[in-house]
């Protein structure tokens, strides 16, 4: 029986201080075992929830997530770590309005403050025909119970003084969906959380543990793999591990671990870049979006703007980045809000996205036994996180696909029943 | 803290003095002056507090870098007063203090900054919940940065795209030497310096520094070398695209110069690392770097009583500036096994020093010269990996990138000879490698001739290698101090962070948020990796380090941004329309009337009289060649190998998956020449879609696709009386209902403009004739039409009026009433789609589409109330629940029926002509409305648009 | 942006581009099943390493054309060749 390490709280915070007291590890070192019942490729959000929710929901507690950098360290921590859950369709409103749910008693669950700020999200248009997506949007979102309206630019301008919705710009603001719940986080302490959370109920996290090969017998493909055959484990840089139950929670690299089994993904993958300025005084206090420009932006609790594009134009799993994005961002940024003019941008990173056809997830399980995929995570995998891992799990313990991700499978692309959220996630943070 | 008497290598003008004031308060300065160097003079000591424990902070590095010089100039945040030079008049002010700079009161978080430790605010304030919101608002009060005003406005910003051969980054004796060589041996040079004025730390150096500045910086000047100061390298991006932030810029407040190097050469010097211990951050501790700045270049004494703890033949060189400056110095010598432990002193600043051995002394200026950081961030954004080499203590680059080469203090050590005798070399091998670069670029290029002979060999890099100085590896004293002063993070912090599993230099950094802020870690990182190191017991290598990202110096928003140079389209007509009282409306890049003031009345004058619409924004093709009509079987899923000269059809082109693309007319003008149109948004895709086909399925195809969207005004005459009109206008074609018939093409002079072109077709539900006038000519004839037609009562009308008299008509738009998923079945026009061609674009999926009866399908509907109008995108849903069953694509009042009408994607269950619908308006009513018959609410036989 | 290597213009920004992807066969309408036909609309290979891909000039010679670049380093390899100069793709 592990020990529970000691909960966080402003009173052990004072006085574990005063007895000079170190607080134990966040997530503690263990040996890598050969054989676990279940491997999670992938320890960013998507693995570690996975994790946290078999042992937490399913009792299933002998689970290695493997990391082979250091955990959030792909777009869980390259995110501009956008909450929200106004999406087009019924099915991704619902899906995403239950991971906003459990971000919201996330710090109580977790005993790890996130932070997460529900400040309200705005996604402006500048066209009648994006007006007409952001009604459409709304009406869908009311209908499954979540909180979104169309507002004019004098409601606009009340939430954001910054913006000029006067009608001079060249995109000028002709209103905007309004979604109160929507917000910000602190997308580290996610992942922080979850390992700990995970830890604590003895998950094992394993960093700097690369994934190698993925061992399938029985399968058509060369080598046993591929449709058909079933998972015996992976190979990693420090060993081989047996394992029946593999997930690939890899996002950007995806394909490859994917490849590992011999199962094929409709997938791209394009580098989604970010920047962030120095900090000011808070002016602005709410999350904003324009598709039409692509961009999105907000303002951290320590005064800094983050934002974000669309993904760039070709496949690469090169991320540095490109001088074109910070120019074509800040001015957009600039047309929406001249007097950010002096501000200034101090850093600028990319992270790697997993780009789906239909700009929705491919969930649950593949034409491998015991292979299950939790990818195409694009631009919106951090949203996604917690009821990725908790479905995930679910599909995992009770060996089908909860109702919740059955629109997300694998095969609706052989079945051509695609997900019609492009409209709303294009852009969409 | 008084100003010196005139110091030899001063770059003050003292006969020019500044007025300026500081927190309210005058003060003054000389032409040349950093608000830095003016305020110290002054005898300013504090010029800010530190971010959480409100700290007094005074100049640290006395740079661009300086952590603790952040203040607001005006409207102006975060800016970096030991950079910007004082201007008359300039209101320069503290930052981020409350209620001023001297009395902080949320000092008091000081006091317990023992439970404060970096990342406490992750294990406290979960409960109660609902008091987090106002948590997160005391938090923000922390934020550390200056403020702005959001009314500033976006003011003039310039881009500029240089070309040069070698862009040289940093012009102090290497970047200097570097460029002159690179120049000497034909290379165009752009050399860019981050400070004021060309020398680097020879500025602040004896007198053999500055006359060897001075030289170099006249060589520069004659060599044809273009230099850019107080600009910076800002990025290196993929392929040598370089960014330049220039800030000083006689018009533009800042310009943004973009370059494709062929080769970079990164010569930054190296930067002074200050030292963790006890008290490190109080005002009055310095870096050598600093001291010797102040001194010797603004000749102001920044202490009387300093102790100098020194490692470095930096440091022993301040010691002989401040005793130059008159101050009293007691060396503490590293090298000699001595150290410094713990700084003394109160709010002002600081008082005394521990030493190591034990003793204290008084002091009011305590110096560190502890070592360098090189600044490998253009490297890192090449590809490079920096390795620690132990006995330097500093980090070198590890890869070699031929087209970006290290010199000066990054690439090594050694005498001012020596370095430059490098930085020769580098630029020589910069400027041979360039022209090979320029050979490879233009070879690349397809040309009848080649142009310039054999490519040459790639010169290879025969640098000597310079040597490594040892300097005592020191980073942290005995006694825990701050490491980065902007985040206000410490070395205790660190070690408890690492403690606790945020033990990668990643973590660490994500967690504490070290190196996070403005300075990005120029003067912190590589002190954040030996706080690590040493509390992991590993080495500096081990460790290793964080990657450095873009921008290497921040950069405005407004420098980025530039100008928005995203133009918008009108037509011919437009100054006619804005004339006229059009009240326009934006389509993709297009600005065109919406209406003229009253779109319902123009849409009863249309049915009733006539009408013109400048419809010019539609896409427009022009096809030629024997195989057009091979293309158009392909592009669209109906019959087009048939088509008569004259005639025009309509066509729906899908994608491979089925998908609706397009949609549009296409008429054959000549035996090989069609005129196809497509939606206004649509133009650049199809046209892309063409030649995709032409050019990889069916390169045998003879078409030429020519985009002539632009080259045609087009205007639609629609109405009952628009053949009377047209008639008048129109002498050489036979406009007779027989001759010219509905859905036909004819070339024609309109008003005497020759070589228009003319379809009869029908969007709008009325008898229409489309005219396709040269662009120059547009606005001729439009005037010509409304002159001839004034007693038939026409008016123009906007796209509101064709919105609604289409959506009487029952005609749909793709991308509003389709969507992403909408495959060609759903839209009800089954005549369409001929399954019996060999191939089309789309065409299996659209087999299989057609026995699909789960997708939604397009219908007419009118709700029963006639009065009521639903608003577009408003949702159909099963009655008495809230499962979404289809949705409104358009709605209108029509002001021919005097009824609301709709159409709408409806799921197939529902869509049989008299299904009862349940509409949920957007103010949550749910309304009944019913699938009508025909798409078409008004004339479904269609025998207006044929009269 | 990195260059891209036109086999009209020479090098250009590939912002002057448009990106393509990876360039597959496209089935033969007539015979191929839903499994092929939608794999062609769908499946991307997406390897870290060479792919051949297509690009299109859309600010120089308008013309489709396919080249191999490695996705890690960005670099391409082989001269370019116009796709139409390749006759008709199996």
């Amino acid at each position: 029986m592990k020990q529970r390490p000691p909960r966080y709280s402003a009173a052990r915070l004072v006085s574990r201080a005063a007895r000079k007291r170190v607080w134990p590890r966040v997530w503690r070192e263990a040996p890598l075992r050969n054989s676990y019942d279940v491997v999670v490729i992938g320890g960013g959000v998507h693995g570690l929830a996975t994790a946290y929710y078999l042992a937490a929901n399913h009792g299933i507690t002998n689970v290695a997530v493997l990391e082979k950098s250091y955990l959030g360290s792909g777009g869980s921590g390259r995110n501009t770590a956008i909450l929200r859950s106004n999406y087009l369709t019924p099915e991704g409103v619902i899906f995403y309005d239950r991971s906003l749910d459990l971000y919201r008693t996330m710090a109580i669950d977790l005993n790890m403050n996130v932070m997460f700020s529900r400040r309200g999200h705005i996604t402006l248009a500048h066209s009648d025909a994006s007006l007409r997506t952001m009604h459409w949007r709304a009406e869908v979102n009311k209908l499954q119970g979540v909180d979104s309206s169309v507002i004019g630019p004098a409601d606009i301008k009340k939430l954001a003084p910054v913006l000029d919705t006067s009608s001079h710009p060249r995109y000028p603001i002709l209103g905007a969906l309004y979604h109160p719940p929507g917000g910000i986080i602190r997308h580290d302490a996610v992942v922080w959380g979850y390992a700990r959370g995970a830890d604590t109920l003895g998950v094992e996290m394993h960093q700097k543990t690369e994934v190698v090969d993925i061992k399938v017998t029985g399968g058509d493909g060369p080598g046993g793999k591929g449709p058909g055959g079933r998972v015996t484990g992976v190979r990693t840089n420090r060993g081989d591990i047996s394992a029946p139950v593999v997930v690939n929670c890899t996002a950007g690299w995806a394909s490859l671990i994917s490849d590992m089994a011999g199962v094929k993904l409709p997938i791209s993958t394009r580098p989604l870049q970010a920047a962030v300025t120095e900090p000011v005084k808070v002016f602005l206090p709410v999350v904003v979006v324009s598709g039409t420009l692509h961009v999105y932006v907000s303002q951290t609790a320590r005064g800094e703007l983050v934002f974000g594009a669309s993904v760039d134009p070709y496949n690469t799993y090169n991320i540095r980045g490109s001088l074109e994005f910070t120019e074509g961002t800040a001015g957009h940024l600039l047309e929406l809000m001249p007097g950010i003019s002096r501000m200034r941008l101090l850093r600028q990173w990319a992270g790697l996205c997993d780009m789906t056809p239909d700009y929705s997830p491919v969930m649950g399980f593949t034409p491998v036994e015991g292979f299950l995929c939790d990818v195409g995570w694009g631009t919106y995998g951090f949203k996604a996180g917690p009821v990725s891992g908790e479905q995930m799990a679910e599909a995992i313990a009770t060996q089908r696909t909860p109702d919740l991700i059955g629109p997300f499978s694998l095969s609706r692309f052989e079945r051509d029943a695609l997900v019609g959220e492009k409209g709303a996630a294009a852009v969409g943070h | 803290m008084t100003r010196l008497p005139a110091q030899p290598g001063e770059v003050i003008d003292r006969s020019r003095p500044v007025d300026f004031t500081w927190n309210g308060q005058a003060m003054s300065g000389f032409a040349g002056d950093t608000v830095a160097s003016a305020l110290v003079a002054g005898g300013v000591r504090v010029v800010s507090r530190s971010m959480k424990y409100r700290r007094p902070r005074g100049y640290i590095s006395n740079d661009y870098w300086d952590p603790n010089g952040l203040v607001q100039v005006g409207d102006e945040p975060n800016v970096r007063s030991a950079h910007r030079l004082i201007e008359p008049g300039m209101a320069v002010e503290a930052q981020n203090v409350w209620p001023s700079l001297e009395r902080d009161l949320r000092a008091v978080t000081g006091l317990a900054s023992r439970f404060l430790t970096a990342g406490f605010y992750y294990k406290t304030f979960m409960r109660p919940a609902w008091l987090w919101p106002t948590y997160e608002k005391v938090l923000a009060t922390f934020s550390p940065g200056g403020r702005i005003d959001p009314d500033t406005p976006h003011r003039y910003h310039d881009k500029r795209y240089a070309h040069p051969d070698v862009v040289v980054a940093g012009g102090g004796p290497t970047g200097m030497a570097a460029a002159l060589a690179a120049a000497g041996a034909g290379a165009r040079v752009l050399l860019v310096e981050h400070c004021h004025r060309l020398g680097g730390h020879l500025l602040w150096g004896d007198e053999h520094d500055r006359a060897l500045a001075a030289e170099l910086a006249a060589a520069v000047e004659t060599a044809g070398v273009e230099v850019l100061v107080d600009s910076t390298v800002a990025g290196r991006y993929e392929d040598n695209w370089t960014g330049i932030v220039q800030r000083s810029h006689p018009v533009a407040v800042e310009r943004l110069v973009k370059a494709r190097a062929k080769v970079l050469i990164v010569a930054p010097g190296l930067i002074e690392r200050p030292y963790v211990f006890d008290g490190n951050d109080k005002p009055g501790v310095m870096l050598s770097g600093a001291v010797r700045r102040f001194v010797n270049m603004y000749a102001v004494r920044p202490g009387s009583a300093a102790v100098l703890f020194t490692a470095n033949p930096d440091g022993d060189a301040a010691a002989i500036d401040l005793e130059r400056a008159g101050a009293e110095v007691t060396v503490v010598d590293a090298r000699r096994g001595e150290g410094i432990v713990r700084a003394l002193g109160g709010s002002k600043g600081v008082e005394g020093v521990v030493l190591a051995d034990g003793r204290r002394l008084d002091c009011d200026l305590l110096v560190t010269a502890a070592g360098w950081t090189a600044p490998t961030s253009l490297l890192n954004m090449s590809g490079d990996r920096p390795v620690y080499d132990e006995a330097a203590a500093r980090f070198f680059p590890s890869v070699s990138i031929g087209n970006v080469l290290a010199t000066g203090g990054l690439a090594g050590d050694g005498t001012l000879d020596e370095l430059i005798e490098h930085a020769m070399a580098t630029g020589r091998l910069a400027a041979a490698r360039a022209r090979a670069v320029s050979h490879r670029l233009q070879a690349a290029t397809a040309r009848a001739v080649p142009v310039n002979g054999e490519e040459p060999e790639w010169p290879v890099d025969e640098r000597p290698d310079l040597a490594r100085d040892p300097h005592p590896a020191l980073f942290r004293s005995t006694t825990h101090g701050v490491v980065d002063f902007s985040e206000d993070v410490s070395s205790k912090d660190m070690v408890g962070a690492a403690a606790e599993g945020y033990d990668s230099v990643e973590l660490l950094k994500r967690y504490t948020t070290a190196t996070m802020g403005p300075s990005q870690g120029k003067l912190e990182t590589v002190n954040t990796v030996a706080v690590l190191a040493e509390a992991r017991g590993q080495t500096i290598a081990e460790v290793g380090t964080t990657v450095w990202r873009p921008p290497y110096a921040p950069v405005t928003m407004g420098a980025l941004g530039g100008r928005l140079f995203e133009p918008v389209r009108v037509s011919s007509i437009h100054p006619w329309h804005e004339a006229n009282g059009a009240v326009f409306m934006l389509a993709g890049q297009w600005i065109r009337p919406d209406h003229y003031g009253d779109p319902a009345g123009e849409a009863l004058n249309t049915r009733q009289n006539v009408g013109i619409m400048d419809v010019t924004p539609l896409g427009k093709l022009d096809l030629r060649g024997p195989d057009v009509p091979q293309l158009l079987s392909h592009l669209y899923t109906n019959k087009w190998m048939k088509l008569a000269v004259g005639s025009v059809r309509y066509g729906i082109m899908c994608g491979e998956d089925g998908v609706i693309l397009d949609d549009g007319v296409t008429g054959r003008i000549g035996d090989q020449h069609y005129m196809m149109t497509t939606t206004s948004s649509g133009a650049a895709t199809v046209w892309e879609w063409a030649e995709n086909w032409l050019q990889t399925e069916h390169p045998d195809w003879r078409v030429h696709v020519t985009p002539v969207t632009s080259g045609y005004t087009s205007i639609n005459v629609a109405g009952p009386k628009s053949r009377t009109l047209v008639r008048r206008l129109v002498g050489d074609v036979d406009l007779d209902p027989e001759a010219f018939r509905y859905m036909q093409v004819r070339t024609a002079t309109v008003a005497g403009i020759r070589d228009c072109f003319m379809w009869r077709i029908g969007f709008t539900g009325e008898l229409s004739f489309e005219l396709h006038v040269p662009a120059g000519h547009g606005l001729t004839v439009w005037e010509a039409l409304l002159e001839a037609g004034e007693d038939l009562g026409i008016r123009p009308f906007g796209v509101e009026c064709q919105r609604i008299m289409r959506l009487e008509k029952g005609h749909f738009i793709v991308g509003q009433d389709t969507d992403g998923l909408t495959k060609l079945p759903a839209v009800g026009m089954p005549h369409l789609l001929k399954l019996d061609k060999p191939d089309f674009a789309g065409k299996p999926e659209l087999t299989w589409a057609l026995d699909d009866t789960s997708t939604p399908v397009l219908v007419a509907i009118q709700p029963t109330d006639p009065s009521v109008v639903p608003d577009e995108a408003s949702q159909i849903v099963r009655p008495g629940t809230d499962e979404i069953i289809g949705r409104i694509t358009s709605s209108r009042m029509s002001p021919t029926l005097e009824r609301s009408v709709c159409l709408g994607q409806v799921l197939p269950e529902v869509s049989r002509p008299g299904s009862e619908l349940t509409v949920v308006m957007i103010d949550g009513r749910r309304i009944t409305a019913r699938v009508m018959e025909h798409h078409a609410h008004i004339d479904p036989e269609g025998e207006r648009v044929r009269g | 942006m990195l260059i891209v290597p036109c086999p009209n213009c020479g090098p250009r920004n590939a912002a002057d581009l448009r990106y393509v992807g990876e360039s597959r066969p496209r089935p033969d309408p007539n015979s191929a099943s839903a499994k092929e036909w939608r794999a062609y609309l769908y499946e991307r290979a997406n390897p870290a390493g060479m792919l051949r891909e297509t690009w299109y000039c859309r600010s120089g010679c308008r013309r489709y054309f396919v080249l191999e670049r490695d996705t890690v380093s960005n670099e391409f390899t082989n001269p370019p060749t116009p796709v139409a100069k390749l006759g008709k793709r199996p």
